[in-house]
């Protein structure tokens, strides 16, 4: 007979694994959920390991930390998606090893994020794509995305995978920072001590564009995609400091592919289903949960780490996902005791990546005028179809929030669910009614969380009462 | 600073769903310029979270002979309004798993017959070869061809927008907090928008609030039986072309319609009493959703769902709408309690309110309508 699971842990990356093995342990029964075959998440896939053939750093660690996750006697439901929630603290789960639904007495939160995509003219063909759609086409496929990759977006994780690109053989014809991190970095310098490993990354990323001669441009981004039936080129221009392009700097360049790297946004849904309070937080990648010190969300034995709380880094997840792992089994009563004083011993650690966190933050949030890119014909909702035109129709009726404006033109009610396209719809109705986000609103997410097909959800309360038989 | 502003009109029409939003709108036509107060937006409670059926079969007795009427304003409104409300008259089909069921519907059949009533009695071979997408649970059905459905995204805002060019005031985001009676009379609505408070100075209010009108009658003294009831539908992806009619089975405890583009709606229906004013999806009610629509349309055993909202309907004790006056209370009207048939029933009942508030009296009889009828 098999004892109740105490902690369902949903997301196998690096704050996932650092809280399941934590909580584990500490003594607590543990399931790790992650809707992928392989734990590690996003980062511990990095691509280029593939083709160095060697472990690199990262592998070693995110190995060796599933190695120390599986001794410490961790569920393991893989392929497994976490479709629906309710504030009972009830996960409903799709995946043949795990149970189809789950009450434990805690849940650890770390969904991680979904990218950020950006409307422009073009943005919609084929050859523009996210950069961790790039990502994953050198992982799982071993292919490039294209002959003359043009990557355009912020943050160091442009130059990683441009070196990436480079190293696997594409010619990366520039890439273009928005963020001026030239005139605003060097106040921030003091954050990198003690992220040596970040150092290293970065110049040796950056030693291999300048070895490639791959130009580099900061305040500079994308302005269109332009081709016919594929991407041919693309508009770039100037930004100024609100991420405006600035008129008269346009100039063309020639490429095939275009890799978006506009960031990432936390994914909430399940913290929001569960109870969760949520707070605006732009610098953090948008609505994230509101967390008391033990990283408890506002419901009651829900913690939520990493990226998926608030845009931070691998680093930060890790060890957030310790606080988190160590606090819920505490509140469940292991090692109660001892929980405060390891909690302290990683303050030192929480404190500094939490600096790297605001250092991050201030650099590569994107300003505004990243939002202002699309015209009238532009698609906001590619599922759908919706164009800016048509969400300008339905504010000329009278709509002026989020779900309105997804009432009336289906924006946002396709197959992507809102991931790729609520945003951008959220960014135009704000400028169109002169208000703020928070104003807009947001649309209340409901289960499925993903697409799900009626097997698995005709069979949650079977699932729950066999759960409550054991 | 709490200044109050004050402004008037010669109706305030409390609440912007399908019985408010038709009344403004055919007050508009025949002259009358109301001022709709809407709490929230047009249309963002049950009259827009709903099956989007417009069905004349399977009423009370009471109601069929206003569906029959309403289904002829909502043909016209298919033309008039100026924007697509994609209606569309594909039939309804109730459908039954056992001859108690049928009996049941043969029983109803010929009284809506008697009312003139165009119905059908399918047997099972009739069933499956009029609708071969039904599953081989059904022993046949009851059909009305002129029935149909519309986009209830669509339809309720569509009325208001209509009436807001035709003249009337619409306020949204502004909820009505008191209605002010003085010597046995209304003289005004207190509200309350984001920017403050105001008055709204006026002789005569309909009260078309949905499950929130108890809340604000009882401030008057009268006592409107009213309970909230949560309802949910659930979405599928987007489907190549599958049915047209609106189908149910109270015997599955399911409803769907397809929408136009595609997707497929599938909704609770039958006795499930979840009586709350909550608006989140319960698990439980997917669980039972997936399973009828399962039984009910094998084909969408293996899609996928993609969204499901919740809505909260307004019942009366016996599931039949209040249109009526409170004796002491002149000017006041209470439209509310459409128990779910609110959607179907909206055209009309905006189109009789209009009449009894312009000419003195509707062109069709309300006594059965009633808030008396309660009090016994």
């Amino acid at each position: 007979m098999t004892e109740p699971i105490e902690i369902v842990v949903v997301g196998a990356g690096p704050g996932g694994l650092s809280a399941a093995l934590a909580a584990a342990q500490a003594g607590a029964r543990v399931a790790l959920v992650d809707n992928n075959r392989q734990p590690g998440g996003q980062y511990f896939r990095q691509p280029a390991r593939e083709f160095r053939g060697a472990a690199s750093p990262h592998q070693r660690q995110g190995a060796d930390l599933w190695q120390r996750v599986q001794a410490a006697g961790v569920h393991w439901w893989a392929e497994t998606t976490a479709w629906g929630a309710a504030e009972t603290r009830v996960l409903t789960l799709a995946g043949n090893h795990a149970p189809s639904s789950i009450q434990p007495p805690a849940i650890i939160l770390a969904t991680g994020t979904y990218e950020r995509t950006v409307a422009f003219p073009g943005w919609t063909l084929p050859g523009v794509m996210t950069a961790g759609a790039a990502q994953t086409l050198l992982k799982e496929q071993h292919l490039l995305p294209g002959k003359k990759i043009l990557l355009v977006g912020t943050g160091p994780l442009q130059l990683v995978l441009a070196a990436e690109l480079v190293r696997a053989g594409a010619h990366v014809v520039a890439v273009l920072e928005g963020a001026p991190i030239f005139q605003k970095g060097a106040a921030h310098l003091g954050s990198l001590w003690g992220q040596w490993e970040r150092v290293v990354e970065g110049a040796s990323s950056w030693l291999t564009l300048a070895s490639h001669a791959v130009p580099y441009r900061t305040s500079w981004g994308i302005v269109a995609a332009n081709g016919n039936r594929q991407v041919a080129g693309a508009t770039i221009a100037r930004l100024d400091a609100a991420w405006q392009p600035v008129a008269g700097s346009e100039e063309q360049i020639a490429c095939d592919t275009i890799c978006l790297g506009y960031g990432f946004i936390p994914f909430t849904a399940l913290a929001q289903l569960l109870g969760a309070q949520m707070t605006w937080q732009p610098e953090l990648g948008g609505d994230v949960p509101t967390r008391d010190a033990n990283l408890q969300t506002s419901a009651p034995g829900v913690y939520a780490v990493g990226d998926g709380a608030g845009i931070g880094g691998a680093a930060l997840a890790q060890v957030e996902g310790e606080i988190a792992g160590i606090a819920a089994a505490a509140q469940l009563g292991h090692h109660a005791d001892t929980a405060a004083q390891k909690i302290q011993a990683l303050l030192p650690r929480l404190t500094r990546e939490r600096q790297f966190q605001k250092m991050y933050a201030a650099l590569f949030t994107p300003g505004a005028g990243l939002d202002t890119l699309a015209r009238d014909e532009t698609i906001l909702c590619r599922c759908e179809e919706i164009t800016q035109a048509d969400v300008r129709r339905a504010i000329a009726l009278g709509a002026n929030s989020a779900g309105e404006v997804k009432s009336i033109t289906r924006g946002g009610m396709g197959d992507c669910q809102g991931r790729m396209c609520s945003h951008l719809l959220a960014h135009a109705i704000a400028r169109e009614t002169q208000q703020t986000l928070a104003q807009v609103g947001r649309v209340r997410p409901r289960p499925p969380l993903f697409p799900t097909p009626i097997p698995v959800l005709g069979q949650v309360q079977a699932a729950r009462a066999e759960e409550s038989l054991r | 600073m709490n200044t109050q502003r004050k402004v008037n009109a010669p109706v305030v029409i409390i609440g912007g769903g399908i019985v408010g939003c038709a009344t403004a709108y055919y007050l508009a036509q025949a002259g009358v310029q109301a001022t709709l107060l809407e709490k929230s937006v047009l249309g963002n409670e049950a009259s827009g979270r709903n099956g989007g059926g417009v069905r004349q079969q399977c009423r009370d007795r009471r109601e069929r002979a206003l569906a029959m009427a309403s289904v002829k304003l909502w043909v016209a409104l298919r033309t008039k309004l100026g924007f697509d409300i994609e209606y569309n008259q594909g039939g309804n089909i109730r459908m039954a798993t056992t001859e108690q069921r049928m009996d049941d519907l043969r029983r109803e059949s010929e009284e809506e017959l008697q009312d003139g009533l165009a119905v059908e009695m399918w047997d099972r071979e009739t069933l499956r070869r009029r609708a071969p997408y039904l599953g081989e649970v059904f022993i046949g059905g009851k059909y009305c061809a002129t029935d149909g459905t519309a986009n209830p995204l669509l339809a309720p805002r569509a009325l208001g927008w209509a009436a807001k060019r035709l003249g009337a005031t619409i306020m949204p985001r502004t909820e009505a907090l008191h209605v002010q009676v003085q010597a046995g009379h209304v003289t005004a609505v207190i509200a309350k928008d984001p920017t403050g408070e105001l008055v709204i100075e006026t002789p005569r209010v309909i009260h078309a609030g949905g499950p929130w009108t108890p809340q604000l009658a009882q401030t008057l003294g009268v006592t409107v039986p009213i309970v909230p009831t949560r309802s949910v539908v659930a979405v599928t992806q987007r489907l190549p072309h599958l049915f047209d009619e609106f189908i149910s089975s109270h015997d599955l405890g399911v409803y769907a319609r397809q929408a136009r583009e595609g997707h497929v709606h599938v909704g609770g229906a039958g006795a499930e009493h979840d009586d709350t004013f909550d608006q989140t999806t319960p698990l439980g009610t997917i669980e039972k959703i997936a399973r009828g629509a399962a039984g009910m349309i094998p084909a969408l055993r293996h899609v996928n769902f993609l969204r499901t909202w919740a809505g909260t309907i307004e019942n009366t004790p016996d599931k039949v709408a209040i249109m009526d006056t409170v004796d002491g209370i002149g000017g006041y009207i209470i439209a509310a309690g459409f128990s779910g048939h609110g959607f179907c029933l909206g055209p009309i009942a905006g189109k009789l309110l209009t009449e009894w508030l312009v000419e003195g009296e509707a062109s069709m009889p309300l006594e059965q309508f009633r808030l008396t009828r309660f009090q016994k």
